[in-house]
């Protein structure tokens, strides 16, 4: 066993690399061969180079709570996690199943309300999400299209089965570091892939730009697309600015924008000029001070309006974040079936709502085996995860699912998978997720891979940024023959890591 | 291209060249008080003439209780509390482009950003220790590879007119001010006017504009204030002189407005063409009759007065009455 692997101890989890001690999964094993060969040395120097390029490169988040130099780069954790082709197709089905579904969901709640009609999901759990419109009632968003990117965050249990976590249909981020992961790992490991079929990524922002130029008004014929950022000091800025970059198009801020008879302007050197599509990073909330919060200063006063007459598309469409409330999640499986009359390719971890009284018993008498979430909260924010909580946050949590059942959703803590990460000098099992990215546009497309996060911290199930969590590169093989092939041709020559 | 980017453009460069010229201006003083033959290098008189040409007393009283070699340098380069610091320039040039990342190329920003990650925590002690021409030459060096990145990748559009207009502007108003420390710069006699020490001195300026080659080659002669002056502020050539960095700022503004010859169709063409033809017409002779200091402090008047007309023309503009395009 090599210097590396030497204290990489398997547990009950699902383990991405291994299948028992020292015995590779088959799609796996040009890497392991790779890291087994490589001294502590080389993987730190190899760590190194790859902190130093994100530096460098600026691929940092912002961390409110951290007052001082409030930029970070985002751990990135050198070992790859590879998907093989053939659970790849499922996932993508899989995902483009749940897509659809959710779509006519959203189409269906602000119009005829079919699913609540007939009984399928109470109203009341409609009404009262917090991301429900009803000033979009009746509104028939451009080309018939109510979420245009989702980012559907999956893990794996125990038996290494997948498992739809939750949905982010209003503003999934993460994208940006995908495409930096796979440019850094380019450079890291240039060999290592060139040996492997791992399928390109790039395609992405490509895909993109298509889903928010399908959006604009059909009598435009040159569309002027802008991406509307909360600003400078949002989080997610470094990653507004690079979808922008590498788009082409402009990033702008609310004071930028103008609302002129029902029409959208930007603020040029020359003069006004005219927005046809805005992808807009910012909450409904926020988006307009006249209709929304009045004191927001993100905003365009007006926008509404003009997106209402059609003049103006907004991705995502005002009004989504209903389908993708943590108590809204629990249904979509009862969407497939009844709007496709499928059975769901993917299914949901087990949930209950506390809004249900049977389920409420359940939740708290099990408290500290659950892990309860907030349904408007993200990030990691607002959540008990039973088991490693004490006795006063359990305590602290069932006093706020009594007072706001509504509120709060619970799940049982599932075991995820594990995936080989580079721990103070050695590799050791690491606990991961995926979150996919899905573009709906004139068609379904998803990136081949997504985000992998992993919790870095040792035995944490929280794989979150804010939580001390890190990313990894994803590999999607292209298929399994080619891959063989790749690894005949790698035994007659060496190739050099 | 939208003002606000336009405005950051603007500013990154000027911040840029301010921190570049702010490294110059600290190398000719240290040069000048080596040459100084005055003695003790921590004289008060010797590294007053920064602050002075800087125009940066009131917040340096407000800094420092005394004026010396150390708290000089400090100010100039690593003080965040002065925001005109090389530091304080370089960090805002940088947040500037952080905004603007989607308009400057990956290369360039990188080069920015590594500049932005090699100057922070930096202090007067660093200066010292790596010695005062190798650090301020590090500098000037990370500085230029950036500009040398940004000609060779930015396409040459309103974004790269605007950079270059915030560049040669503050290039301008900074050569102004890089002569000024000379004419702060006392000599120890009245009779000390034209000795070989005030030859010496003005070779120091020329060489912290990187200009003693060029002068040589294109002046042939003698250094001495008349001719330096003549180089440094009217050469139509060299990159660095004020008349240089004028009417490069006009061409940019004339490829914004889309002005053609004679034709000056708003506020920021029309005071930067006076500007320019001023500079045309002058003769070293005239400056100096005028008063050298007196005809810089109004040359700096009026690149103000160019910088609120470029403001109100292109960055805030009444809305109200903006033209609406295509």
């Amino acid at each position: 066993m090599s210097e590396l692997f030497s204290t990489y101890a398997l547990d009950r989890f699902y383990d991405e690399m291994f299948a028992g001690p020292e015995t590779p999964r088959a799609h796996y094993e040009r890497v392991y061969e790779r890291l087994a060969a490589m001294s502590r040395e080389e993987l730190a120097a190899k760590q190194d180079l790859a902190d130093q390029t994100f530096l460098w490169r600026g691929v940092t988040f912002t961390v409110y709570s951290d007052n001082q130099g409030t930029e970070r780069i985002f751990p990135f954790d050198l070992i790859p996690r590879i998907i093989p082709a053939r659970e790849w197709d499922t996932l993508e089905r899989g995902l483009t199943q749940r897509m659809t579904a959710l779509n006519l969901f959203l189409q269906d709640i602000y119009h005829e309300q079919r699913i609540v009609k007939e009984g399928r999901i109470p109203r009341e759990m409609i009404e009262s999400s917090k991301h429900f419109r009803p000033e979009m009632i009746g509104f028939r968003p451009p080309r018939d299209l109510y979420v245009h990117i989702n980012g559907t965050d999956m893990i794996r249990d125990e038996a290494g089965g997948y498992f739809v976590l939750e949905d982010n249909l209003r503003s999934p981020s993460g994208v940006s570091y995908v495409l930096e992961n796979r440019q850094v790992l380019k450079r890291v490991f240039p060999n290592l892939m060139a040996s492997c079929p791992v399928r390109p990524v790039e395609q992405y922002t490509h895909d993109l730009l298509n889903t928010l130029m399908h959006l604009a008004p059909e009598h435009v014929p040159e569309p002027n697309v802008v991406l509307l950022t909360p600003g400078v000091y949002n989080s997610a800025y470094f990653e507004h600015s690079f979808l922008a970059r590498q788009m082409g198009i402009e990033i702008v801020e609310g004071s930028d924008l103008i609302v002129r008879d029902d029409r959208v302007f930007v603020r040029t050197t020359r003069g006004l000029s005219p927005v046809h599509v805005i992808y807009r990073r910012i909450d409904d909330d926020f988006l307009d001070p006249t209709v929304f919060r009045k004191d927001s200063l993100l905003g365009v006063p007006g926008l509404v309006n003009a997106y209402r007459k059609g003049n103006v598309a907004l991705c995502n469409p005002i009004g989504t974040g209903v389908a993708d409330d943590k108590a809204t999640y629990y249904y979509v499986p009862e969407m497939i079936r009844f709007y496709l009359g499928e059975e769901p390719i993917l299914p949901n971890v087990e949930t209950y709502l506390s809004a249900d009284p049977k389920d409420m018993t359940f939740i708290l008498e099990n408290l500290p085996k659950l892990v309860v979430k907030s349904v408007n909260e993200a990030g990691g924010y607002g959540m008990l995860v039973g088991p490693h909580s004490t006795k006063e946050q359990i305590e602290e949590f069932r006093a706020k699912v009594i007072a706001n059942p509504r509120n709060f959703v619970a799940q049982p803590t599932i075991g995820l998978s594990t995936c080989p990460a580079v721990c103070e000098g050695r590799i050791e099992p690491r606990h991961i997720d995926l979150r996919p990215y899905i573009l709906n546009g004139s068609s379904i497309r998803i990136m081949p891979g997504g985000l992998t996060r992993v919790a870095l911290r040792r035995g944490s199930l929280v794989v979150n940024s804010s939580q001390g969590g890190g990313s990894k590169d994803t590999w999607v093989l292209s298929d399994d023959i080619a891959r063989t092939q790749a690894q005949n041709q790698a035994q007659t020559d060496k190739i050099i890591l | 291209m939208l003002s606000r980017v336009a405005n950051l453009t603007y500013w990154m460069a000027r911040y840029l060249e301010r921190a570049e010229n702010s490294a110059r201006i600290l190398d000719v003083n240290t040069q000048l008080a080596l040459e100084s033959s005055m003695g003790v290098v921590n004289d008060a008189r010797l590294w007053e003439p920064i602050i002075f040409a800087l125009g940066d007393e009131t917040i340096f009283k407000e800094l420092y209780s005394e004026t010396s070699e150390r708290t000089v340098a400090e100010f100039v380069l690593f003080n965040p509390k002065n925001p005109n610091s090389v530091l304080s320039c370089i960090n805002l040039a940088r947040e500037n482009a952080r905004c603007i990342r989607d308009q400057i190329s990956s290369d360039a920003w990188e080069q920015l950003n590594r500049l932005y990650l090699q100057m922070r925590g930096k202090t007067v002690a660093d200066y010292r220790q790596t010695g005062t021409v190798e650090f301020l030459g590090r500098l000037r060096k990370s500085i230029q590879l950036f500009y040398g990145i940004a000609a060779s990748m930015f396409p040459r559009n309103d974004a790269w007119q605007f950079y270059e207009l915030g560049r040669f502007l503050e290039r301008a108003d900074n050569s102004s001010r890089l002569i000024d420390v000379k004419y702060f710069t006392l000599l120890p006699t009245v009779q000390a006017v034209g000795s070989t020490l005030d030859a010496l001195q003005w070779g120091a300026v020329l060489r912290s504009c990187s200009a003693f080659e060029a002068f040589r080659k294109s002046r042939r002669g003698l250094i001495n204030a008349e001719r330096v002056l003549d180089y440094l502020i009217l050469d139509e050539f060299f990159p660095r002189s004020i008349r240089f960095s004028i009417i490069t700022a006009e061409e940019s503004v004339r490829r914004i407005t889309r002005d053609s010859d004679h034709h000056y169709s708003n506020a920021p063409s029309r005071s930067l063409g006076r500007l320019r033809a001023d500079l045309d017409y002058l003769l070293i002779g005239d400056i100096v009759k005028f008063g050298l200091h007196e005809w810089i402090d109004q040359l700096q008047l009026s690149i103000a007065r160019v910088h609120t007309d470029i403001e109100s023309a292109f960055i805030d503009y009444d809305v109200e009455r903006a033209r609406i395009l295509g």
